[in-house]
This record gives C-alpha cells, structure tokens and sequence, in this order.
C-alpha cells in the first residue's frame, strides 16, 4: 500500500539531487566528447568527427581482443564465485559443525580493499620469494609463470576474483536459503525425497530469483574489473591480459585521448547492457515458471 | 532439529570442503599478516611459514610505517576514517529517506517529464559552451537547474505518453552502478576543476570526495534500504496514522528505530565500500585527503618488491574492515540481513 503526502518530497530530494548532479555532467560531457577528436597531449584543437572514434575502436583488433579477455574473466570468475558461493552456503545453511566460525572466516575477503588483495597475490605468486611456487616444486612441477605466460596470468586473476567475490555471492543466497519455508522440506521428507531431489526439486528453483540477482550485479561488477588487473600484471604480458576499464584508463590517462575514451565507456556501457538484457531474457521463462 | 540439517556422512563431506575453503581464504591474510614482522633477509631468502620456528620477528616494517618513513600515514589513515565514516553515515540516512518515499508514498511522472530534462540539460550544456560562451562549469550549473525546473514544472501538467511510477525510479537508481567508473571518475575530476575555476574548492577536498562517495554509494543503500522497509509491517504506522502522527515523525519516530539493523548493516557494507575504493580517491584526491588504497598501491610502484612493508601497509588498510566483518558477521547471526533479499 502507498499514500500521497506532500511530504514525500522532502524525502526523496536529497537523494534525487545528488545522484542527478553527479551522473549527469559525466553522461554529457562524455557522450559529447565521444564525438569529437580531442587529445589534451600533444594539445588538439576539439574537432567534430561524429562516429569516427566509435568507427576506429570497431575496427581495432584490440578493443575486441580486450572485451574477449573481459568477458573470459567476468563469466568464468563469476561462474565459480556461484558454484562455490552456493555449495558453501548449502553447507552452512544445513548446520555444518562450527557454522559460526565459518560464517566469520567466509566473510573476510569481501571486506579487504582489492589494491591489497592483488598486491597479496603478487607476494604468493612470486617465482622466487612466494610460497605457491616452492609447493609446487614439492610436488615436482617446474617453476611456474604465475603472472608472466598469459593463460596462467589469466587463471590467477580469475582465482584473485573468486577468492575476493565468492563471499558476496555466500552472504546473498545464505540470506535467501534462509528465508525458505521449512514446510515444503518437511513434505518432501515425508515423501522420501533424496536431499538430491530435494535440491532440484526445491532449493534450487526456489533460490533462483535471489540467484539471478546476485550473478547479474556480480557480473556488471566484474567487467569494470581494473585494480585487481591493474596491480597483479599491469594488463600484461603485452596486452593479453588488458581489461575494458584498463584500456580506457591507458588511452585516456597516458595518451589524453579524451574522445576516443569516451567513445569506448560508451560501447562498454552498451555492451553491459546488450549482457545483462540477454541474460535477463533467457532467464525470464524459468523465473516466471517458478513464480 | 531442522529439516533440512544434514546428516552421517554428508554432513563430514560439507565439513571438509568447508575447511578447505576457510583454508583458502585464510592462508592469504596469515600470510600478509606473518610477512609484515619479517626481515628484508628472511622475506628474499624464501617462503618460512612459522613465526619464531621458521624466522624471526621483528618489527622493522611496522616502526617505518608508524614512524611516517613511508609517506604521510597517520594523515592518510585519518583522511580515509572521516570521509568514510560520514560519507556512509550521510549516504545511509539520505538512502533510506528516498528508499522509504519510494516504498510508502506514490511516485508518478510522466516519461516526457524526465526526457525533458535529459534534453534540457544536454541541451543548454552545448548551448552554453558552444554558442553562449560560458564556462564548462557556468554552462553545467545553469543546464541543471534549467532542465530541473522545467522538468518539475512540466509535471505539473498532463502531458502524453507513457507514466512511470516508483519501480522506474528505483531501477534508475540502480542503473546508475552500470556507467563505466573510469569515465565517471575523470567526467567528475572535470567538473570539479570547473567549480573550482568559479572559487569552490573541490579537487582534494573533504567536501568533493565525500560528496561523490554519497552520490555513488546511494543505489546500493537505496536497494537494500527498499527491501528492509517493505519487510517492516504497515500497521504500525497506519495505527500512527490513525492518531494523525505527521510523516516526518512517523519516520524518525517509528520506521528508523525499527530497522536500526537493517541500517546497521547498510551502513557497514557502504562503509567497506568507501573504505576500499580506489579510482575516484585516485582521481578527486592529491595529497591533503589522499586515502588508504592509494597509499598502499603507492608502496607498491615506489618500492618494488620490498614486501614486508607493503604487507604493514596493506594491513592497516585491512584491520579495520575486519573489525567491522566480526560486527557484520555478529548482525548476521541473529538473522537481520535476511530481510535485505527476497
């Protein structure tokens, strides 16, 4: 139920204001510059050019190559932070010995800064100071390019996210585990239900709302994914591992290529949105389904 | 006994893949945690894993950091704890007032009103720079609240076309978290250069950084915020209500104390937010309120591999987040988040 007060103003004003000033100047003043070639160095004259910076990042090898890389790192981090948020939230949730304990430990990552975590990571992954390389000399492997062939530089970055977001992803379906009516379990245990039925029968369509939100806003999140990058490899070896964020930040911050900047964090932010109402419409007949 | 407790051999498979995991996720702040008492001998020699069996530990990095040999870091530290502290307070306060309009009060406006505005704005921001001459930052402020006045104005009538109600003003709350932070970052060091220009300081300034951790962190308050008042029964206030208790007082008097856990928990994760952002503290801040991530990422470029005193760095950008993670953790148990998510 909702009323009309003309009071409801005052309160929502403050909030409106804010968020209105400081998200409009930078949808204009990029949306205007994406059109215009601008360079701060060497100084340029602003000079109209109208598609021609969205033209030049279509056509550049690199801009599809950073948004492959993005997109491997969001679905496959994202992915792992789910299967395992959901299986440690499953555990936590049916009462597993020392429940409080890991509840405290689970949650800790979320809450560090990621400039530490990925300067933490360095520090692991060193060839010669870090501990990963000496365990893994134990068990008879060569000493291993953490961050310096790509694939494995990939891996790592992808390991840093799920060990940084997996307990975003655990507190969300916890608290949705949580909110489950214990009756449709007790009838499923009358009917003998096995907890693998019980699973796909119950939980898991039942979780499935809170679980598409918590994907979707893990997903937006992670293809802004920079400082983590940022430290670890810096977007190398090369480019390989360079994320969207990261190529603007290049372009714009070392270069000053101002238009050709915004130009890209407006085909990013098109991109998200083309990923997020794709996913939201493939699974908008199972959400509905289960309503 | 819960249903849904498992049980015999299950029950010590979870256990163990739930030790395995808290293996994971401690090992790395163990190890940051034993790497800072380190000597610059015993961090290069190789990975020790045993304080007092394996090396021994001193406190070398922890009185170069405390001794400000490192950069200006008590300075940092209290930068980062005050604009942390009173954007999340701030944010959360504004947050859950429009967070409540939006759940008890009808909201209805006309799409062409908002296009007006986003017209308007665009509009007389090109028009001021490009033809009029005006500043950047005259043309912004001048756009605004021409494109706001006539939106609210143009409300006022009835207009055609499509009418949208609360639930599109909460998704374009939440949208706001999908623009790229890069180009909002530097959009916003722009602006604030311009006000500057007009005698209001904002770059490096308590007022700047904490106004746009307000603005960025409000979507995520309001969204959870939402989900808490729609929790809280409506008899209450429709008893007040009766009694003709104003709004306001209902508010303050009522609602607020209510879901003080719901906006304790709000606070906190606003808080961490705050706390461990980077890009637009690298972008809005230079040396007066510089804040923690980016004096421990500055460890990293200035000293290369000196581990030991990163790691005392990255710590103390670490303890107070944990402190705060025993609290959460604490709110949790008693069952108060599970109302944020339904």
């Amino acid at each position: 139920m909702t009323r009309n007060d003309p009071i409801k103003h005052f309160f929502i004003w403050p909030a409106l204001i804010i968020v209105l000033l400081i998200s409009i100047f930078p949808l204009v003043y990029s949306l205007t510059t994406s059109f215009m070639s601008m360079r701060l160095v060497p100084p340029m004259p602003a000079r109209f050019v109208g598609f021609g910076n969205y033209a030049d990042l279509l056509s550049n090898p690199r801009f599809w190559h950073v948004a492959g890389t993005t997109t491997l790192i969001a679905f496959l981090s994202v992915g792992l932070q789910y299967l395992i948020g959901l299986s440690v939230a499953l555990a936590l949730n049916s009462r597993v010995p020392g429940e409080g304990i890991f509840r405290v430990g689970f949650l800790l990552p979320m809450l560090v800064a990621p400039v530490a975590v990925a300067l933490v990571a360095r520090q692991i992954l060193n060839p010669t100071m870090g501990p990963l390389n000496e365990l893994m000399t134990l068990f008879g492997f060569p000493n291993l390019p953490f961050l310096t062939r790509t694939s494995w530089a990939l891996g790592s970055i992808i390991v840093v996210e799920v060990w940084q977001w997996t307990p975003f992803v655990i507190l969300m379906l916890l608290a949705g585990l949580q909110t489950l009516p214990d009756d449709v379990y007790e009838a499923a245990a009358l009917e003998n239900a096995t907890p693998w039925q019980q699973f796909r029968d119950i939980t898991f369509p039942m979780l499935l709302p809170i679980s598409t939100a918590v994907v979707f806003i893990r997903l937006i999140e992670s293809y802004k994914i920079m400082d983590t990058v940022f430290v670890m490899t810096g977007g190398g070896p090369g480019v390989s591992t360079e994320t969207l964020t990261l190529f603007a930040y290049q372009e714009g911050f070392k270069k000053f290529n101002l238009g050709y900047t915004s130009a890209l964090s407006f085909l990013f932010l098109i991109f998200i949105t083309v990923i997020g109402l794709v996913y939201l419409a493939v699974l908008k007949p199972y959400l509905e389904k289960h309503k | 006994m819960s249903v849904r407790t498992l049980q015999g051999k299950r029950r010590w498979v979870a256990l163990g893949g739930c030790l395995l995991w808290l293996a994971f996720t401690l090992f790395p702040l163990y190890w940051v945690a034993i790497t800072s008492f380190k000597t610059p001998i015993a961090v290069v020699g190789g990975p020790t894993y045993l304080p007092f069996v394996d090396f021994e530990p001193v406190l070398t990095a922890w009185n170069e950091l405390l001794s400000g040999e490192r950069g200006a870091f008590y300075n940092t530290f209290i930068a980062s704890l005050i604009v942390s502290l009173s954007a999340a307070v701030l944010a959360t306060f504004i947050g859950a007032m429009a967070a409540y309009a939006l759940v008890r009060f009808t909201f209805r406006f006309r799409l062409l009103s908002a296009l007006i505005f986003v017209v308007v704005a665009f509009g007389g921001f090109l028009l001021g720079r490009n033809v009029l001459g005006y500043g950047q930052g005259i043309s912004l402020i001048y756009s605004f609240f021409a494109a706001l006045a006539l939106a609210v104005i143009s409300s006022r009538f009835r207009l055609p076309g499509p009418e949208l109600g609360n639930n599109d003003i909460v998704f374009w709350f939440v949208s706001q978290r999908m623009f790229p932070p890069i180009v909002a970052a530097f959009a916003l060091y722009l602006m604030y250069t311009e006000v500057g220009k007009l005698g209001f300081k904002l770059v490096d300034s308590y007022v700047g950084l904490t106004f746009a951790y307000i603005a960025f962190s409000l979507p995520i308050v309001i969204w959870l915020m939402r989900d808490f008042f729609e929790a809280l029964p409506v008899e209450v206030e429709e008893a007040a209500m009766v009694d003709n208790v104003p709004s306001w007082r209902i508010f303050f008097g009522i609602v607020l104390p209510m879901s003080k856990p719901g906006l304790i928990a709000t606070f906190m994760i606003t808080l961490a937010f705050v706390w461990n952002e980077f890009l637009f503290a690298l972008f809005l801040t230079s040396s007066k309120w510089q804040t923690l991530p980016i004096l421990v990422a500055g460890q990293n470029s200035q000293r290369g591999d000196e581990w030991w005193s990163i790691s005392a760095a990255a710590l103390v950008a670490i303890i107070p987040m944990m402190i705060m993670a025993g609290i959460l953790s604490r709110l949790m148990r008693s069952g108060l988040l599970v109302g944020a998510i339904k």
